[in-house]
């Protein structure tokens, strides 16, 4: 079947899909670090013994991480204008991606931090390390290492869940695929060439991963 | 040029025949629904008041009522198949249905691709806005940087870009009535879709919340459309649309449901 597909159609809707490609690319970027600033926050918060700093890290864990993205997405564009916050919609699809991957960020961070032996603390703190000493030198530097899989999965996610900001008009990759469908009738040889483009961020970030990891030979278990 | 030798010609007859012979003789669309005794029906889920679930939870609408009498015509019964409007031609082409029941515009691109019946009735896109925001004719939704709602892959889409050439068109996919919100909410300042949609949707808002311009953008013909491989069902629809605006019943349907809003109070 794949080689009935009409290459003329896709090659001459290059332009869009390159135009969505460059979007989804910004989006996802975006989002993402945006996600990395919630999430460590959310995390640091979510580890405080008191109860007064850990409450709103874990209701908005919580709340992030039962409701689904679309319900989020739609919430922000059409609930927000109701209480009199208008935003672009470029922002609020950037807002929504970074709201919601912050709180599985934060949850990654938290299982590495969690994953350091209790032992470790105790050894820190009887050396005399102040929080913030313990936390720099003994226990991120090992606690990153096992979540650098775990955010690159979780990145690749985002890009992929930037597909739904289609829905409240921003032009991106799947939109971009979706004009083929609509204007040529080939649903078909836009999904394919959507989902090249999305197989080509993939390696994308995968190279990246790689090329960041094997710069900073982190410290820790391999 | 020499002249072909009567025995070969008749060779190849006779194999063209032949091949022809592997694939099933009858296999036209009307023997498959009359075998499978289903006439399958792909709607919009939401695309009042054509095809949409009522107050009640019931799937109703003029598409509704007019494909069951089909059906009932037919002899057999019917499956309706929901789709967002642009996943609605990917349906029928497919083969998941075997006709397409929508408020849908036969445009020269779509007849690239499947069959259209004849027109059951021709309405027209309107420009709407929030009442109140200052956007209260097409002049005002023409400025420069004018954000216009329209569905995704609709005619409206054209339209609103040929007639709103400096405005910023949002496509929004999944209704009219987001259309409606994303007007609502000031996401967009206007909004372009078909009037019938616009005068059915605005029904489940307050009075008063849209001012609809009362400038028709086009004069479209609306109708279904069938595969280019189902002529039999696309003569068979052809002859059911002749037949009911013959005996009243097509009328009856469209003053019901298109040209009027008495279908409101019971659903």
């Amino acid at each position: 079947m794949l080689l009935n597909l009409n290459t003329r159609v896709m090659l001459e809707f290059l332009p869009e899909i390159w135009q969505g490609f460059l979007a989804t690319l910004m989006l996802s970027a975006a989002g993402f670090a945006g996600a990395m600033v919630l999430g460590v926050i959310a995390c640091g918060l979510s580890i405080q013994p008191a109860r007064l700093l850990r409450a709103p890290a874990v209701v908005y864990i919580d709340a992030v991480r039962a409701t689904p993205l679309l319900a989020q997405l739609y919430f922000l564009y059409f609930g927000l204008p109701r209480l009199g916050i208008l935003l672009p919609e470029m922002l609020i699809g950037v807002i929504a991606l970074s709201l919601n991957s912050g709180a599985y960020i934060a949850e990654i961070i938290r299982s590495g931090i969690l994953s350091i032996q209790r032992g470790q603390v105790e050894a820190s703190i009887s050396s005399g390390m102040t929080y913030l000493q313990r936390m720099r030198l003994i226990i991120l530097p090992q606690a990153l290492r096992p979540t650098i899989s775990p955010l690159i999965g979780q990145a690749i996610v985002l890009v992929k869940d930037s597909s739904l900001l289609s829905l409240i008009s921003v032009v991106e990759l799947t939109r971009a695929g979706q004009r083929i469908a609509v204007e040529r009738f080939m649903p078909v040889e836009g999904l394919v060439a959507t989902a090249l483009a999305y197989l080509v961020l993939y390696y994308l970030l995968k190279l990246l991963a790689g090329l960041w990891s094997r710069q900073n030979r982190l410290p820790g278990r391999a | 040029m020499h002249k072909l030798n009567p025995f070969v010609l008749t060779a190849l007859l006779a194999v063209m025949t032949q091949a022809g012979g592997a694939t099933p003789v009858a296999a036209g669309t009307l023997d498959d629904i009359l075998a499978r005794g289903e006439l399958r029906v792909a709607v919009q889920t939401q695309g009042p008041p054509f095809s949409f679930m009522d107050k009640n939870g019931t799937r109703t609408g003029s598409a509704i009522d007019l494909t069951t009498l089909m059906a009932a015509e037919m002899g057999v019964k019917i499956v309706y198949l929901d789709f967002d409007w642009d996943g609605l031609l990917p349906a029928l082409m497919s083969g998941k249905a075997d006709i397409l029941a929508a408020d849908m515009t036969p445009t020269l691109a779509r007849a690239t691709k499947v069959a259209f019946t004849k027109p059951f009735i021709y309405v027209g896109a309107v420009a709407f806005a929030k009442a109140g925001t200052g956007f209260d004719s097409i002049a005002a939704c023409k400025a420069p940087g004018t954000k216009i709602a329209v569905l995704f892959g609709s005619t409206g889409e054209k339209i609103a870009a040929a007639v709103f050439p400096e405005a910023e068109i949002k496509s929004y996919k999944g209704g009219g009535t987001l259309l409606l919100d994303a007007v609502n909410t000031g996401q967009t300042n206007c909004g372009v879709n078909d009037s019938s949609a616009v005068a059915a949707q605005s029904a489940a808002y307050d009075a008063d919340t849209f001012t609809v311009m009362p400038e028709m953008l086009s004069k479209e013909p609306l109708a279904y459309a069938v595969r280019y491989d189902s002529m039999d069902l696309l003569s068979w629809a052809n002859l059911f649309i002749d037949t009911t605006a013959l005996d009243g019943r097509l009328q009856a349907n469209l003053d019901y449901w298109v040209n009027s809003d008495a279908w409101q109070a019971a659903h």
